[in-house]
């Protein structure tokens, strides 16, 4: 489902990522962890090409890209089946809750207005926050936002989910909501990479635990082994 | 003169501050004659802008003022023993200069009824004549024709705004005559070459002066109408305005004027046999304020009209191309950015008056004739498209590159990503300075009377010349543009509110 080989990127003289190469099977739980400006936001966000990379490739949900800029419709291709989850939440604060989440089968998948709604207020239902559909999203917790946010990203029933740091910017009693989201994402069978600083989650989350330091995987391999029982 | 209304931009600042100035001043005492000896200047007002043959800037010498009106200044004031100080004004505010620093005004001021009645005003000094000017292959081809139709439909005339042709034909409804009004001494002469009007009234020195520049032009049968310029003094200064009136006397006795008007080419055998019959013109009655506004109104509000659909035509459109500027600035492909930001510099580095007139007057001469209104439109559009684009860009880089780029993971293209998620939280962002440029769009309608479109201030100003109660009109008019400009204001405060309640 997911596989980078030798990837690399520098942003001018400073190597952000060194020859990074991982791998990835349908329903499994990547964690990427390691210490700030590692380099762990910049692979995750090579992904979905938000970032493009200087050498080796990323092959995710049956699309392979290549070093340099990315053909826009290689992008929509590949955005439409990897969801993305921010560390801000970026939600569309002009929008209602529900608009938020129907806009993307709305405008990507071009689905009739009535089902797209449909489908936000189902995905809405498994986060909890039906009841929130017509708010804004300024009128939510941080802890809501993001699970609004994740939503959005279920929307269009993507292949692969990417999180980053999804808890970072929320106080634990929001952060530990957001979490159970996510788990019980995993625990579905929802294939997803997830860029966290948060052990504990990693632990009970993970699959596999990938370690990054200074741009470098430094240890790869099972949560209890790469972080301890 | 029928003949000397600079172009200009007028604006409600001016109109309140001309009104200010003569509030706060009051009636200002003017130096009498002894006070103008004991200077030993005769300080007089007239328009450089005007043109010839009265006072214009030299071609031959840069700089050198030069005009007929400028040697019989100095005539004038060597009458007096003095010598002679030009003082540069704004033609149809000239007057208000008299008793301020200014002892005269010699300037083709014609002879009025309501100007007797305001200020003194001294026995003639020219005689014009109102010629009609048509192209020289013009079916108009004898004034008679004015009074049927021709083969296009009613004849449509140019004339100076407030002059005396202006007047003239206004006062003859029988004609079969359109009046188009022109801010500027010769640009009827251009729509008339450009064929965008059948012909042009004017005062018969102006054409004579200009002839050569309008080949294709001539002069159509005889003057229909005429009158007399006159020096204006304060009516507080009996003893200045005595001293001028006797030295226009000998002006005219002594052949001193005659020789005058010869070298300029202005007939002067014909101007002094005018002058000594010249007949006295009877003086205008005072209106009431009261009067004067319900007399004036109902024209004032239909000018007002007018500067409401200029700006709410010309508006939606600036703002419609002022995003599509902004989008192709910022995200188009890069081989158009270059030609956008020239196209904004230069539009917001050149004058709106200037735009105006490029495209009033210069496309018809390469083919494309556009109605006034239709190019008042498209200039005041043209112009804010250029100002909206930049507030456009300040509210497209105040949206946080995060919605970009979860539009963007969302798998829109970067143009789904700008109509759903970018524009809208831009167009949010700028409604307060948007609102605000709307208001300003408001006041400059008024630079749109250049190219003859007739809005609020425009009215204001022929109205003003007309009655000679500039105060008053002005703060009626100045109320007006409140009152379309009070209500945008209000709806701009209850956009940043609404703005500030949703973050």
């Amino acid at each position: 489902m997911i596989g980078v080989e030798g990837l690399a990127k520098a942003r001018g003289d400073v190597p952000v990522l060194v020859d990074v190469s991982l791998r990835a099977r349908e329903g499994e739980v990547m964690a990427i962890v390691g210490p700030s400006g590692g380099g762990k936001s910049t692979l995750l966000r090579c992904l979905n090409g938000l970032e493009v990379f200087d050498a080796g490739a990323v092959e995710i949900a049956a699309h392979r890209m290549r070093p340099g800029p990315h053909p826009p419709r290689l992008l929509e291709a590949v955005r439409r089946d990897v969801g993305m989850v921010f560390q801000q939440f970026n939600l569309f604060p002009h929008l209602t809750v529900l608009e938020n989440v129907s806009l993307g089968p709305r405008v990507v998948a071009r689905l009739p207005v009535a089902e797209a709604r449909a489908r936000a207020l189902a995905q809405l239902d498994r986060v909890g926050l039906a009841a929130f559909a017509a708010s804004r999203p300024a009128t939510l917790s941080g802890g809501q936002q993001q699970r609004v946010a994740i939503a959005r990203a279920l929307a269009l029933a993507p292949r692969v989910m990417l999180f980053d740091e999804p808890t970072s910017a929320l106080d634990p009693a929001m952060s530990a909501e957001v979490m159970e989201t996510i788990v019980a994402l995993a625990r579905a069978g929802q294939t997803m990479v997830v860029v966290t600083h948060d052990h504990a989650f990693a632990r009970r989350a993970a699959t596999q635990v990938v370690e990054l330091v200074a741009g470098r995987i430094t240890r790869t391999g099972p949560p209890a082994d790469i972080l301890g029982p | 003169m029928s003949g000397m209304k600079p172009r200009r931009r007028k604006t409600l600042g001016r109109l309140v501050a001309t009104a200010a100035v003569a509030i706060l001043l009051g009636p200002a005492s003017a130096a009498e004659l002894d006070a103008v000896v004991a200077r030993g200047e005769l300080v007089w007002a007239a328009d450089q802008e005007g043109g010839g043959p009265h006072v214009f800037l030299d071609p031959d010498a840069p700089g050198r003022l030069t005009g007929f009106e400028v040697e019989l200044a100095e005539l004038l004031a060597a009458e007096l023993g003095v010598k002679a100080r030009f003082q540069q004004g704004q033609w149809d505010r000239l007057p208000l200069l008299l008793g301020r620093s200014v002892d005269c005004v010699i300037n083709g001021v014609e002879l009025l009824p309501e100007r007797q009645r305001d200020y003194h005003c001294s026995r003639p000094y020219y005689a014009y004549g109102l010629q009609l000017i048509a192209r020289r292959e013009s079916p108009l081809d004898t004034v008679e024709k004015l009074a049927n139709s021709g083969p296009a439909g009613r004849w449509r005339v140019g004339v100076l705004t407030g002059s005396a042709a202006e007047i003239f034909l206004r006062s003859r409804p029988e004609l079969a005559v359109d009046v188009i009004g022109y801010d500027g001494t010769i640009d009827s002469l251009e729509q008339v070459q450009s064929r965008v009007l059948d012909a042009a009234l004017m005062d018969d020195c102006i054409f004579n002066f200009y002839a050569d520049r309008f080949a294709a032009l001539r002069a159509v049968g005889r003057p229909l109408g005429g009158g007399y310029y006159t020096v204006l003094t304060a009516r507080d200064t009996p003893r200045l305005s005595a001293a001028i009136d006797e030295g226009l006397g000998k002006l005219i006795a002594d052949g001193r004027l005659k020789s005058l008007y010869d070298r300029w080419d202005l007939a002067g055998r014909q101007q002094i046999l005018a002058l000594r019959d010249a007949a006295e013109i009877p003086t205008a009655g005072r209106r009431t304020v009261g009067r004067l506004v319900v007399e004036t109104l109902p024209m004032l509000l239909s000018a007002a009209g007018m500067t409401v659909l200029l700006a709410c035509l010309a508006f939606p459109l600036a703002v419609a191309l002022g995003l599509g500027i902004a989008v192709g600035r910022l995200y188009g492909p890069p081989w158009l950015r270059p030609a956008i930001t020239a196209f904004v510099e230069v539009v917001r580095g050149t004058p709106l008056m200037l735009q105006l007139y490029a495209i009033f007057f210069l496309l018809p001469k390469v083919g494309l004739a556009l109605p006034a209104l239709v190019a008042a439109v498209a200039g005041l559009a043209l112009n804010y498209s250029a100002y909206e684009s930049e507030i456009y860009r300040a509210g497209f880089k105040a949206v946080p590159t995060g919605q970009f780029e979860a539009a963007l993971a969302l798998g829109m293209t970067k143009w789904q990503a700008l109509r759903h998620v970018i524009v809208p939280q831009a167009v949010r962002l700028v409604m307060p300075p948007v609102t605000n440029d709307f208001i300003a769009m408001f006041k400059d309608t008024s630079v749109c009377s250049v190219i003859t479109v007739v809005e609020l201030t425009k009215r204001y100003s022929v109205l003003a010349l007309s009655t000679g109660r500039i105060v008053e009109l002005a703060v009626v008019t100045a109320i007006l543009y409140l009152a379309m400009s009070w209500p945008l204001a209000l709806l701009s405060r209850r956009f940043e509110a609404r703005q500030e309640k949703t973050p």
